[in-house]
């Protein structure tokens, strides 16, 4: 039998397996460097502990609390899933932990510095992907897998297949990687890459800051993958030598005869992108904008782990800068983290929003998962720079919500209606 | 599920592709601490009448990719509350089905299911050999046989015991 090389996957869990090895199909044990966990584990995990009778948890250095979702509580039972993390945290003595101050889990994680290329990372949340943009295996898990890892710091994995994208050529200007990433999600649909991992590659995601990658691993599970993952380009050198400056590390490459499901190529200089917009009720209605310029808005929202980042701030700033939010409609900023709003203030973003008529908020998920500080009322739209668009994402089920790239996001908001970000420039 | 048999036979509440878990239970309802009073709230957007009137034992069957979405283990969870005996779609996303399983309700995987099964029929299946057979009509359908290891979890009645199992065999 010919024996096939292996693709980023296999290789970044093979490392964590007791053989070294790793090979799509197959179900391993894998050892966990590093678990987040957010208001599930006052939520739901605490009592799974509990049924488990776990009373110390496998290694409080390789644990990050965050109370993001609601932050700060927006009711008394948030309130008090936020008083059972703390206590955990403190009976734990857990190293790692962000109270409602810090920001969004898939923000703070690597602004810590708690990943590294070569990781496997696995949070409870869906959008755990993000960390693929460090050369790192990430997915998310739910609570009860979450409890094993805090008992064991091990959990079976099915080795996935992978699917591997080539992109090259230049996003053209006020276009983003979300714009890339809606088109791929969309090309895929909803359950196109369902069970598997996605392997970017090619220039276009060599030349991307850190913030534009981690935009396109957050978006994988979109498309039903359990990861997204890249190789480590020269941003993502720099941020680890800043944010986990005593990590050691190797890269990772896949082999140049893995074997993938599917090779998607991708050339932006032959067939240029422009803005697109997924349409209710799904990542995947992904058209271009021009099919839906002129939908009346009543919510422009800026924020979340997918678009809260310093980058995308800068653009809406750009676009922002000197005008007005239309009468009509309202807009939310929420950036990631707390380190990502000190930066704005610094650079006047802030100011220039709040100045255009838009209310920034503290940092947590707050209006994406329809939390709070952003919520749709019946029959709103809202167009959002965020990751998820089911019915009832934002709020009310009569709601509706159009997903984009910050760039079209700002330029929609001084219009009050969604509007093409190339004639905002 | 019933000891060694595998063996469960419901009432058929039939959805369709993409129902995400939005649809199943609402992130506004997460910080609900107590499941039975979360479990109220089941299918509220697509099908408000779901929680009212769903019985111990009936069945949830759906088209492709069901579950998509959320990591959140409430999902499967409300409708194990509420006595779901099963789902069975053509399709699940990864994080439901594992979540099914870790909690102890049962995931089949049956292609086209939703061509042959009618809201309010009842569904009888096989969980070991993965058939199902549509009374009413006595259709039959072939599904994918449950994994070897979500059958070993799912007979030690979820991740927990299972993990409490394992546990004890290495000590």
């Amino acid at each position: 039998m010919i024996k096939l090389g292996k693709t980023l996957a296999e290789k970044l869990l093979g490392t964590h397996t007791e053989t070294g090895k790793a090979s799509a199909g197959e179900i391993v044990d894998a050892s966990v460097d590093l678990l987040m966990v957010h208001e599930v584990l006052g939520s739901r995990i605490l009592s799974v502990l509990e049924e488990m009778g776990v009373e110390k948890v496998w290694d409080p250095e390789r644990i990050l609390v965050v109370n993001d979702h609601w932050a700060p509580a927006s009711d008394t039972q948030s309130a008090e899933i936020h008083i059972r993390n703390r206590r955990f945290v403190r009976q734990q003595g857990i190293t790692h932990f962000c109270d409602v101050d810090c920001g969004i889990c898939h923000q703070v994680l690597p602004e810590m510095g708690l990943v590294k290329p070569g990781d496997l990372v696995i949070g409870s949340d869906s959008h755990s992907t993000t960390y693929g943009a460090f050369n790192a295996f990430s997915t998310g898990l739910a609570a009860t897998d979450s409890a094993i890892i805090l008992a064991t710091g091990k959990c079976w994995f099915r080795v996935p297949e992978s699917i591997r994208i080539e992109t090259t050529g230049r996003l053209p200007e006020m276009v983003m990687s979300k714009d890339l990433i809606l088109k791929i999600v969309s090309d895929l649909g909803s359950s196109g890459a369902n069970y598997r991992s996605i392997e970017f590659h090619g220039l276009t995601i060599d030349s991307m800051s850190v913030a534009s990658r981690m935009t396109m691993c957050n978006m994988t599970v979109e498309a039903g993958a359990k990861c997204g993952l890249m190789t480590v380009n020269d941003a993502v050198r720099d941020w680890v030598s800043i944010h986990a400056p005593s990590a050691q590390w190797t890269p990772t490459l896949p082999d140049t005869d893995a074997e993938y499901l599917e090779t998607i190529k991708i050339d932006l200089n032959s067939e240029p992108l422009g803005p697109i917009v997924a349409l209710p009720h799904s990542p995947a209605n992904g058209r271009p904008v021009s099919e839906v310029e002129g939908v009346r808005i009543d919510q422009a929202f800026i924020g979340s782990c997918t678009n809260g980042r310093l980058e995308d701030l800068e653009i809406a700033a750009r676009i922002l800068k000197g005008k007005r939010v239309n009468a009509g409609c309202r807009m939310v900023i929420t950036p990631a983290s707390r380190d990502t709003y000190l930066q704005a203030l610094r650079s006047g973003y802030v100011e220039t929003f709040v100045r255009a008529g838009a209310v920034v908020t503290n940092s947590t998920c707050g209006a994406c998962v329809g939390g709070h500080l952003g919520v749709l009322g019946p029959g709103e739209t809202c167009i959002s720079s965020t990751n998820r668009n089911f019915r009832g994402r934002m709020g009310h089920p009569d709601s509706k919500v159009y997903l984009a790239s910050p760039a079209t996001v700002a330029a929609s908001a001084i219009e009050g209606v969604i509007t093409d970000p190339r004639r905002a420039a | 599920m019933p000891k060694g048999t595998g063996v469960l036979s419901g009432r058929i509440w039939l959805f369709g592709d993409n129902v995400d878990t939005d649809q199943i239970i609402q992130g506004r309802y997460l910080t609900i601490l107590d499941y039975s009073e979360m479990a109220g709230h089941a299918f509220e957007i697509p099908r408000p009448e779901f929680a009212g009137n769903v019985k111990r034992g009936d069945i949830v069957v759906a088209g492709e990719n069901f579950g998509g979405g959320s990591s959140r283990e409430e999902a499967p969870h409300v409708l194990l509350e509420l006595g779901v005996g099963c789902v069975v779609a053509e399709s699940f996303s990864r994080l439901f089905y594992r979540n099914a399983f870790n909690i102890g309700l049962p995931a089949l995987i049956v292609p086209d299911i939703t061509n042959s099964a009618k809201d309010g029929m009842t569904l009888e299946l096989n969980l070991v050999k993965g058939a199902v057979s549509v009374v009413e009509t006595g259709q039959i359908l072939h599904g994918q046989p449950l994994p070897r290891l979500m059958l070993e979890i799912l007979r030690a009645g979820g991740a927990v015991p299972w993990y409490r199992k394992k546990k004890r065999k290495q000590s």
